[in-house]
């Protein structure tokens, strides 16, 4: 059959960013493909080296437009490693609630992206819709459902109530019952189990010579998680359950996500209880000293790297961010062979897209 | 997950390559070794076969101020702890062998590297760009030049 | 003279089909928007959609066949309204003879042509994948969907759908003798509308829009009226033959029997939309010959074997 190749993207359905790639299709076999970014480049890198570093903390937030809280997370750790502050524990068990609750409206998000291109809508709409809880009680806590501007250098903005710990346990409880159904319908619809299951099995080797992160390793039977294997605070006082699966394809990495937000909730909650009391946040300096860092977390997507280059003025020298969807789509194109064109959408979900982080 | 010695693997590299690294300490609770820029797949083999080491996290390039004249480039490798390697390249010809046969995982950083900051990476093919327009000539963006230079 | 025009334009011809159609597209998207938490569209809705596609710019691919992109819509559209003109609608049919069931099985494949040739006239790359996965459909749930609807038609001695539909009076509903054919019928019914989950050739993750991606303005709106028409003459088809109720003569309650009917048939449709997600080719062609051909030749014998 002759071959021809098809554009997907920068504008097509299956694409929630713009990202461009040519795949060479046989009939419904695809070949192969090339990939391009960069249509959501803002030069971030750059721009951060023009600010102080208070103003950066705001820049990074917008880096990404899901995982906002672990990228500014992420830059603050660095930075208060730099000046040698130590936060307070109440400010650190919120930033890691708010993270834990990223990773859970993340999850859920793909969830329902990879249901829609599967085309099962209705889970998608459900998903979403609890999602919106996650939403929910961010915007309760911090005022903003997606930018929620938390973090400052030397703490987080705000504190929690009583009454908004309440309020973030009775959703969280709802929120728990809801996961739970869309993990039956993730291991027993036997069309979704026909679409995804032994579609594009990665193996352990591949992930390491690929050096991919986050829920598509861990898929693969890699067990990684930044969160227990180089904890920052308060991980390192927390017991978190890393789930693996051997399989490798798309299914096992569906199911991976569906339980890791079952565990992220129950992360949450074990925050909320062992809530110390306390200021939230400490006066940090305007001026950085000079020296570089490296700071690692465990965004929802994986491993994100800070590097961080301090010249001892008030804004930073060299901000270097590696987000985890860039790891991962170096796996795109190996994956791209032997699979249907049906296939297409399931392989790009599975690596859940995050064109904005790649290109920064 | 064990984390590298560094002693070790100091000794290691010496005995393996017979270069002289030279331990970089100015990266905060991490360890940083300085080494010459041929022996970077050497260093890197031996990184991933005797300390099973094989996931690299990124590269960093960078213009430092105190290092004029020079393009930096960091791999930050990761196993339970970082493990970072600097290579410093002339700014007038940056050139390094390209790893992508060692680390496939490379390719991306690699190409984001060669588009920001002009440097090339010597034995991989010729691709198309990743981040930049096809259009784009004004050469790499993130290149700090003299100021004679426009 | 007259009545044939009124049989022609206004019931059960033109009007009355496409009324229904709009009101089916309504029930439809109403019952998934309830399945999927949403709200759902008021009932003006689907003519609203029609209205504003109709008043929108018609833009034509350079290199693409004008005229045929025109005619086809068209040619679907009145081939789907004639083959609603031979089922009885509530045992009222004023066309009906013997063998038209064939005819009708054979006007109802006229808009899954159409819109392989859409595809191929249209020119884009995602117009040709879209119109090369409908025949491959279209070859996966013909023939067990007509396995299966000549079931009916070998139990009640007659290949007239009227006629198979009035012998359900003494022999009883056919659902009854012929629950796997109807099955079997409602997932052909589904292949042939491309509705989720077979909607293979239009799944806008892969395919963008399918053959109609280059389809705009007055010509889209055409498609989906014809859509809207062919899921509601396949459902009055299905209606006639598998569920005709018996010791209902008087006319008032046949109408209402129908009507209830009809709202099963788009509750079946919009719950298996709502519930299964999309198969792939292959997956459909495997289902189609492996699994949905000996169960439609089990029934057809099964029925055979019953009247002898």
């Amino acid at each position: 059959m002759d071959k021809i190749s098809i554009p997907i993207g920068p504008h097509h359905p299956l694409l929630k960013e713009p990202l461009s790639m040519r795949i060479d299709i046989a009939g419904e076999r695809v070949l192969g493909g090339t990939l391009r970014m960069g249509y959501v480049h803002r030069g971030i890198e750059k721009m951060t080296a023009q600010r102080t570093y208070v103003q950066d903390v705001h820049l990074i937030e917008r880096i990404c437009g899901i995982c906002s809280h672990v990228h500014t997370t992420t830059f603050c750790l660095g930075v208060e490693k730099l000046l040698g502050i130590d936060v307070p524990p109440r400010a650190q068990y919120i930033r890691a609630l708010m993270c834990e609750l990223e990773r859970v409206h993340s999850h859920l998000l793909w969830l329902g992206i990879l249901s829609k291109h599967v085309g099962l809508e209705t889970v998608f709409m459900h998903t979403w819709h609890d999602r919106e809880l996650a939403l929910d009680i961010m915007e309760g806590i911090s005022g903003g459902r997606v930018s929620h501007a938390a973090n400052q250098i030397g703490g987080v903005r705000f504190d929690l109530s009583p009454e908004q710990e309440v309020m973030v346990k009775e959703n969280i409880g709802k929120l728990k019952a809801q996961v739970s159904g869309v993990l039956g319908v993730i291991e027993n619809e036997p069309a979704l189990r026909a679409r995804t299951q032994g579609v594009a099995p990665v193996s352990a080797d591949l992930i390491r010579d690929y050096c991919v992160v986050g829920p598509v390793a861990r898929a693969s039977g890699v067990d990684v998680d930044l969160r227990r294997d180089d904890p920052w605070p308060p991980y390192d006082q927390l017991d978190v359950n890393v789930i693996t699966r051997p399989e490798g394809d798309a299914w096992a990495r569906t199911l991976i996500r569906a339980l890791e937000t079952r565990e992220s909730l129950r992360l949450c909650e074990v925050l909320l209880r062992q809530m110390p009391e306390g200021p939230v946040t400490v006066r940090a300096p305007r001026k950085v000293p000079e020296g570089e860092v490296v700071t690692r977390s465990e965004a929802p997507r994986g491993e994100v790297l800070y590097y961080l280059r301090s010249d001892g003025s008030d804004k930073p020298a060299r901000l270097k961010v590696r987000t985890p969807t860039l790891a991962v789509l170096s796996l795109l194109p190996e994956q791209l062979s032997k699979i249907h064109v049906a296939d297409i959408p399931v392989v790009l979900a599975g690596i859940d897209l995050c064109i904005a982080c790649a290109d920064r | 997950m064990n984390q590298i010695d560094t002693d070790a693997l100091l000794e290691k590299i010496k005995a393996e390559t017979g270069c002289q690294p030279e331990v970089y300490q100015d990266i905060t609770d991490e360890d940083a070794l300085c080494i010459p820029v041929e022996n970077l797949e050497a260093v890197i083999g031996v990184l991933r076969k005797d300390f099973g080491c094989y996931h690299l996290s990124g590269i960093t390039a960078q213009q430092r101020e105190s290092q004029p004249g020079k393009i930096e480039l960091i791999y930050h490798f990761w196993h339970g702890k970082g493990v970072s390697l600097l290579l410093r390249l002339p700014a007038d010809d940056p050139k390094v062998a390209s790893i992508i046969a060692l680390l496939p995982g490379a390719d991306f950083y690699e190409r984001e590297a060669a588009e920001m900051y002009g440097i090339t990476f010597t034995g991989r093919e010729e691709t198309p760009r990743l981040l930049l327009p096809d259009e784009w000539d004004q050469g790499p963006p993130f290149l700090k030049r003299e100021a004679s230079d426009g | 003279m007259f009545r044939g025009l009124f049989y022609l334009l206004i019931f059960p011809g033109l009007a009355f089909q496409v009324v229904c159609g709009l009101i089916f597209e309504w029930i439809d998207r109403k019952l998934l928007a309830r399945f999927q938490r949403r709200i759902g569209p008021p009932w003006y809705q689907p003519v609203a959609d029609l209205i504003k596609l109709f008043s929108k710019e018609d833009l034509v691919p350079l290199g693409s066949y004008d005229l045929v992109e025109v005619l086809l819509p068209l040619i679907s559209l009145s081939a789907v309204l004639t083959a609603g003109l031979y089922i009885p609608i509530a045992r009222f049919t004023p066309f009906s003879f013997e063998g038209d069931l064939i005819v009708i099985q054979f006007l109802m494949s006229v808009p899954t042509l159409a819109y392989y040739l859409a595809g191929i006239a249209s020119v884009g790359i995602y117009s040709i994948l879209g119109g090369g996965r409908s025949l491959l459909q279209y070859f996966s749930y013909e023939v067990p969907l007509l396995i299966t609807i000549s079931g009916p038609a070998v139990m009640a001695g007659s290949w007239s759908v009227a006629e198979i539909s009035r012998s359900q009076l003494t022999m009883g509903p056919f659902i009854i003798f012929q629950p796997l054919g109807f099955i079997l019928a409602v997932v052909g019914l589904i292949g042939k509308l491309k509705r989720d989950p077979l909607d293979i050739p239009s799944a806008s993750s892969e395919v963008v829009g399918g053959s109609l991606t280059e389809f705009s303005g007055a010509k889209l709106g055409f498609w989906y009226l014809v859509m809207n028409v062919q899921a509601v003459v396949g459902i009055f088809l299905l209606v006639n033959l598998y569920m005709g109720w018996s010791n209902l003569t008087f006319p008032f309650a046949a109408i209402l029997v129908f009507l209830v009917e009809f709202l099963l048939m788009v509750l079946i449709l919009s719950t298996t939309s709502a519930v299964f997600a999309r198969l792939r080719i292959d997956q459909l062609a495997g289902l189609g010959w492996r699994i949905l051909v000996p169960l439609a030749l089990t029934q057809l014998g099964f029925v055979i074997l019953m009247g002898v």
